[in-house]
């Protein structure tokens, strides 16, 4: 086929977990909606506001997978409701009945919205920019960093903080900073720029920090960005990042 | 449960950032910088600051390097000129240009994970209309990190603030600003979460709300970007000024309406109707697919006018296609693999063996709140008002003019964010250390109305209404009776928006009242789009008049536009700086009244 215009329509029945802040009151509320084969799933929930249910509350920002607020979990699958196609997640669940839920990242606000102020407050733990700055090597330029230093660390830089790895990590969520969060860290760890390391890897090395993580790699099966964060992880775990590339 | 709607609590600080993405968190992190003990809050409206429009931004940062020895500021200063139409400001586009590289230190120094050559040094990419010697070749300009430069930006702003102690209020909106003898002293601000009115008094603010382009039904803008700042101005009786320049890119992909970059045209993709005619060789016929950007997305919209575009039956959208499948492996797999694996996430198309589908998409707003070179807000008489400061895509300074070039639109955030935080800073000296009081009068109306209409509608449909007449009426093409009939249309939508009963009177995180909130802004950002464009009997830059397809000497002007009260428009102008030109210094003919030819 080399033009895809055919309509398709699926009927879709989502079972959306809710919450009500006013009330405190939580339940399951199903809606059936019928949707064409490539509508992504924050389009069904603004088919459901405009059609259905003015109230249920989501989240969105970009909606293409750039800036990690539409993270939710769908038949326990967390992932991002932009890139989430009807077709795909009807091939891939092999069902056209859905569980969403919120991430459990942090306290519900109402329905899919979390509040995300208090995921990021593990994130702000590891201190996420250049604490000491080193100083240029030649007054006025750029400090010189080779594409090769730079490849040991880069594909960490892509992390855009949706927390879809938080939720899907099977290491307590109260003990452990989070994979993203070490991430970060191990940036500047490997970040030439970067002068304070001792601090940086008391964190990492910390009762929050690397230990904690089971090496289930559940956060790089779940990455949106397909980073591989186990790997950064377990490179952190023996001593990989410190050393001279 | 309206009633329980009041001024919770008064906050006090001495800089207050409405709006923390690139430019809002550049001036705040400049500010705390040089100034620690500053108190700074930022509110944003996304979940974070990093959720900001800013992460999106993919190509890069337009900048001279000094030591760069083909390449000069006074090129860089024309081209922005030439892409302007000649409306940009001369000493706003001076004063960026020389300010552009020492400001790409300022984020590479902090952090920021720029893309390197095999010296280590920042790798430099061309960019369209960026040239060398008054456009004789194309320059190597644009810094850049891989795809994804305005995430770096964002992170490296963010994390400064973070470091130096910035408070953030997320997931609130400005619903007001507060004035004190024509002194801004802060805003009333809205927190969804809580469903709290909380009054946050400041020395000094400063917008940064980002653009408006929610506006329209296919855009490359974030979902919050609803031009809420230029609606607070327009509420406090200051002008907007160009605020129908407004820029679209031809080839948005159906569906998130994210860019299929120049890139996919310039490796050989051909444009094709539903006849699967190459459509470009009767519109272009030496430059094809390569003409410029606003002929290609005239080309594409009179296809899809004339009958010959295809319906997406999912997004309801018509569309061409771009036909890459004709390309070698090696190209879709080496030279375009993002957009490649874009149609792929989006549409599940393999663009190797499909046709892939593709409409003009909005893309930026030249026009906005206008400043002068420092960032203060301005009034109609050009006076600047004490104490507010504008900065991002929701100001217009103007550096852009009536088109922006590609990679100018970052550098104006960082440059603009920082020279409005050297004013803040003097501003601090001059000013009273003392808070005076102002409470605030519509808000507590708009909400209190928002919150008792008893009508049977739909924020939703309504605003769907909205974007398709934007689309239709006032995008690529615009005639005098097709912005006559959008002004009506805008009345009527209004009428239906403000009898609209909210499904739910709870305060606490209703998505619904917050988007009759944005909806109201939206109508606001239309009608002034609308009048400004029926006003300007020419076509400029990214304004395209069908009845008026030249550009006049009679419009070189800047619009303004006031709109206390939804319709009743006052407009009035402001002259082009021509400074560079008017200076008569060396190449000063280069900066007079030229064609934007390429």
């Amino acid at each position: 086929m080399s033009q895809k215009t055919g309509q398709q329509v699926y009927n879709l029945t989502l079972k959306i977990h809710r919450y009500d802040p006013d009330t405190h009151r939580s339940w399951i509320q199903e809606y059936r909606l019928e949707a064409g084969r490539i509508l992504r799933f924050v389009d069904l929930f603004r088919k459901i506001n405009e059609e259905q249910d003015a109230t249920l509350a989501w989240n969105s920002s970009c909606e293409h997978g750039q800036c990690g607020t539409c993270s939710v979990k769908v038949n326990g699958k967390s992932l991002l409701a932009c890139e989430l196609l009807v077709e795909n997640a009807v091939q891939y669940f092999n069902t056209t009945t859905f569980n969403i839920e919120p991430l459990n990242i942090a306290p519900v606000v109402r329905d899919l919205l979390v509040d995300l102020e208090k995921a990021y407050e593990r994130l702000d733990k590891v201190r996420p920019y250049i604490i000491r700055p080193a100083p240029a090597l030649s007054p006025g330029e750029e400090y010189p960093i080779s594409p090769h230093e730079l490849e040991g660390y880069v594909n960490a830089t892509r992390c855009i903080n949706c927390f879809c790895c938080a939720s899907a990590c099977i290491s307590s969520h109260r003990t452990f900073l989070g994979p993203h969060a070490m991430l970060a860290a191990i940036i500047r760890v490997m970040d030439p720029r970067e002068q304070e390391k001792q601090e940086r890897l008391k964190i990492l090395y910390s009762d929050q920090g690397v230990y904690r993580c089971h090496s289930s790699r559940a956060c790089s099966f779940v990455c949106p960005k397909q980073i591989d964060v186990a790997h950064f992880i377990a490179l952190a775990k023996e001593g990989g990042i410190t050393r001279k590339r | 449960m309206s009633k329980s709607l009041k001024i919770a609590s008064t906050l006090q600080c001495d800089l207050l950032i409405i709006g923390a993405g690139g430019a809002g968190l550049r001036c705040a992190a400049e500010v705390l910088e040089k100034r620690p003990e500053t108190s700074v809050i930022a509110i944003t409206k996304g979940s974070h600051p990093q959720k900001s429009h800013t992460s999106t931004a993919q190509g890069g940062l337009a900048a001279v390097d000094p030591k760069d020895p083909a390449d000069k500021t006074i090129y860089h200063m024309f081209d922005t000129w030439k892409g302007s139409d000649c409306t940009a400001d001369q000493g706003v586009v001076r004063k960026i240009t020389e300010a552009a590289w020492e400001q790409i230190l300022w984020l590479e120094t902090r952090g920021m994970h720029f893309s390197r050559d095999h010296n280590g040094k920042l790798s430099k990419r061309t960019f369209g209309g960026h040239t060398l010697n008054f456009g004789e070749s194309s320059a190597y300009r644009a810094v850049f990190e891989a795809d994804r430069t305005g995430k770096g930006i964002m992170d490296t702003c963010w994390g400064e603030s973070l470091k130096r102690n910035i408070s953030f209020i997320n997931q609130s909106i400005a619903t007001e600003l507060l004035f004190k003898d024509n002194q801004c002293i802060g805003c009333l601000v809205f927190k969804q979460k809580t469903g709290e009115l909380v009054r946050v008094l400041s020395r000094a603010t400063v917008l940064a709300t980002g653009g408006s382009g929610q506006v329209f039904k296919v855009t490359t803008n974030c979902r919050q970007n609803t031009g809420d700042g230029l609606t607070l101005i327009l509420q406090a009786g200051l002008p907007i000024m160009d605020p129908e320049a407004v820029q679209f890119h031809p080839t948005g992909i159906v569906g998130p309406g994210i860019l299929a970059s120049e890139t996919l045209r310039s490796v050989g993709g051909i444009l094709r109707n539903k006849e699967l005619e190459p459509f470009m060789e009767r519109y272009a016929p030496k430059m094809k697919e390569l003409a410029p950007r606003d002929l290609v997305a005239r080309a594409i919209v009179s296809e899809i006018r004339e009958g010959r575009g295809v319906l997406n039956p999912d997004h309801r959208l018509e569309h061409v296609w771009i036909d890459l499948r004709h390309l070698p492996d090696v190209v879709h797999e080496k030279q375009i693999p993002e957009v490649t694996g874009f149609f792929k996430k989006y549409l599940n198309i393999d663009p190797k063996h499909e046709l892939c589908p593709v409409h003009p998409s909005n893309h930026y707003h030249m026009g906005g709140i206008p400043t002068n070179a420092s960032g203060e807000i301005l009034d109609r008489s050009q006076k600047v008002i004490a104490g507010l400061f504008a900065v991002g895509e929701c100001a217009a300074a103007s550096f852009h003019g009536f088109n922006r070039l590609g990679t100018n639109s970052i550098l104006e955030l960082i440059t603009m964010g920082k020279f409005a935080a050297d004013r803040v800073l003097d501003y601090f000296n001059s000013v009273s250390d003392n808070l005076p009081e102002a409470k605030g009068h519509l808000t507590l109306s708009r909400f209190s109305q928002y919150l008792e209409a008893g009508g049977d509608d739909n924020i939703g449909k309504i605003r769907d209404a909205l974007r398709t007449l934007m689309t239709d009426k006032v995008s690529i093409f615009r005639t005098e009776a097709g912005l006559l009939q959008t002004m009506e249309t805008l009345k009527e939508l209004k009428d239906r928006a403000d009898k609209t009963a909210l499904s739910s009177k709870s305060l606490r995180m209703n998505q619904e009242l917050f988007q009759h909130w944005e909806l109201d802004n939206l109508l606001s950002v239309s009608m002034i789009i609308a009048r400004a464009a029926l006003d300007r009997r020419e076509s400029r830059g990214a304004h395209y008049r069908e009845d008026f397809p030249a550009r006049k000497d009679e419009f070189n002007y800047h619009t303004l536009v006031s709109m206390t009260q939804f319709g009743e428009v006052e407009m009035a102008k402001r002259e082009v700086d021509m400074s560079i030109f008017n200076e008569k210094g060396e190449y000063y003919e280069k900066f007079g009244m030229i064609e934007r030819k390429y």
